[in-house]
């Protein structure tokens, strides 16, 4: 597999932000639900830490992701047999997540910083605070962290019912082209 | 009439000065007795959890200093704090603290540091040993601290600044599962900007 996205299919580093991204995304999900309702203590700070860090990952990976995006010019483009509203749906929800992969941890480390309590990277360094405590500023940033993980549910599931349509329904090559191990039927030799 | 007034006048003056050279003579050679301003000093602690420096103070304190350079023998520091006004910017967090396992407020609703003697380290720095309780724990403990006095409005005021590290564990804030230490350490940094104002009744500095 290129390490360079080609209009063919996507290259290894996309690909590897693409799924290690998903893959955080979810352990996320899984550790906010765990925390949710456990009364302050020693365990729901564990898992706050480790969903503070975790979040913290994705933020960087996000960067690291848009950066190479904008370094490969030349990436898969929509399949042409789309129609046109479709292709503003498609393209209205890529970038729906690509905004929630800022979004998301950015509120995360607003409403950290709003209740007092600072951001660790995994022990091993502390975030600045993005801004100073405040209660009120804090139920709203909690607020809308959590709409906003919704509104992931909501369209990280358009993805895959999309994905899979392509695949399964339309038989294109849209999925496979960001899988590893397989082959594009127009020419694009995996590994 | 007039003459009636002054006279009365008169003994209300020998009186207050009576009572304040009484006063005067209570209070040893070089020291002078402050008051603490509680709108104008600090009293601020850090704790690690999960890595990070969480911070709160305590907005309610109370006490009083007799200070001297040249008389640290007579130099005493009583200080109490309002377990209740502990501040760290989350309500969640402030409950949790003032609860059972952590500062017992409902049982020990005040903290309270009383000196037992003062020692010079250098010019303007000293250190304060004394007994701090909290909980129902007192334990004796070294404060090194920076002292400057200065006029202002014509009041002698005092700054007293310093910082020390105790351990939670020490006095019991932390029973059950806050006994761990994992997320949420031992050690709490302790810092203070005290601000003393001349004693307005120097009578209870006794």
């Amino acid at each position: 597999m290129p390490i360079r996205n080609t209009t063919a299919r996507w290259g290894g580093v996309s690909q590897t932000l693409h799924w290690l991204i998903v893959g955080l995304i979810i352990t996320q999900y899984v550790l906010a639900n765990l925390e949710h309702d456990l009364p302050l203590g020693g365990e729901k700070i564990a898992l706050l830490a480790r969903h503070k860090s975790v979040g913290i990952t994705i933020l960087m990976l996000a960067i690291v992701r848009l950066v190479w995006r904008a370094l490969n010019r030349s990436s898969p483009a929509l399949p042409a047999t789309l129609k046109p509203y479709e292709r503003v749906i498609a393209h209205v929800s890529h970038i729906t997540l690509y905004v929630l992969m800022f979004a998301m941890p950015l509120t995360g480390w607003m409403m950290s910083s709003a209740r007092n309590f600072p951001v660790s990277w995994f022990k091993l360094f502390q975030l600045p605070d993005l801004v100073a405590p405040n209660q009120r500023l804090y139920h709203f940033l909690h607020e809308t962290h959590e709409t906003l993980s919704w509104v992931l549910v909501a369209v990280a599931a358009l993805h895959v019912l999309a994905a899979l349509k392509h695949h399964f329904v339309l038989k294109d090559d849209v999925l496979r082209r960001m899988l590893p191990f397989t082959r594009t039927p127009s020419g694009g030799a995996a590994e | 009439m007039i003459t009636r007034t002054l006279s009365i006048l008169g003994a209300a003056l020998a009186c207050a000065m009576l009572a304040a050279s009484a006063v005067a003579a209570a209070i040893p050679a070089n020291v002078a007795d402050y008051t603490l301003d509680p709108a104008r000093s600090a009293l601020k602690f850090v704790f690690k959890q999960a890595g990070a420096a969480n911070q709160g103070r305590f907005r309610k304190l109370a006490g009083t200093l007799r200070f001297g350079d040249t008389n640290l023998p007579a130099s005493k520091l009583d200080i109490t704090i309002d377990i209740g006004s502990l501040d760290t910017g989350d309500d969640e967090r402030d409950k949790t603290l003032r609860g059972p396992e952590l500062f017992d407020m409902a049982r020990f609703p005040q903290a309270r540091f009383k000196s037992t003697q003062f020692k010079r380290l250098s010019a303007g720095r000293y250190e304060v040993i004394g007994k701090l309780t909290i909980r129902d724990v007192t334990r004796e403990l070294h404060v090194p601290f920076s002292f400057r006095t200065t006029t202002e409005k014509g009041e002698p005021v005092g700054y007293m600044t310093g910082r020390v590290t105790i351990n939670r564990l020490d006095f019991g804030v932390g029973q059950g599962e806050w006994q761990a230490t994992e997320q949420v350490a031992n050690e709490v940094d302790v810092s203070f900007g005290l601000r003393f104002s001349a004693a307005a009744a120097p009578a209870a500095a006794k």
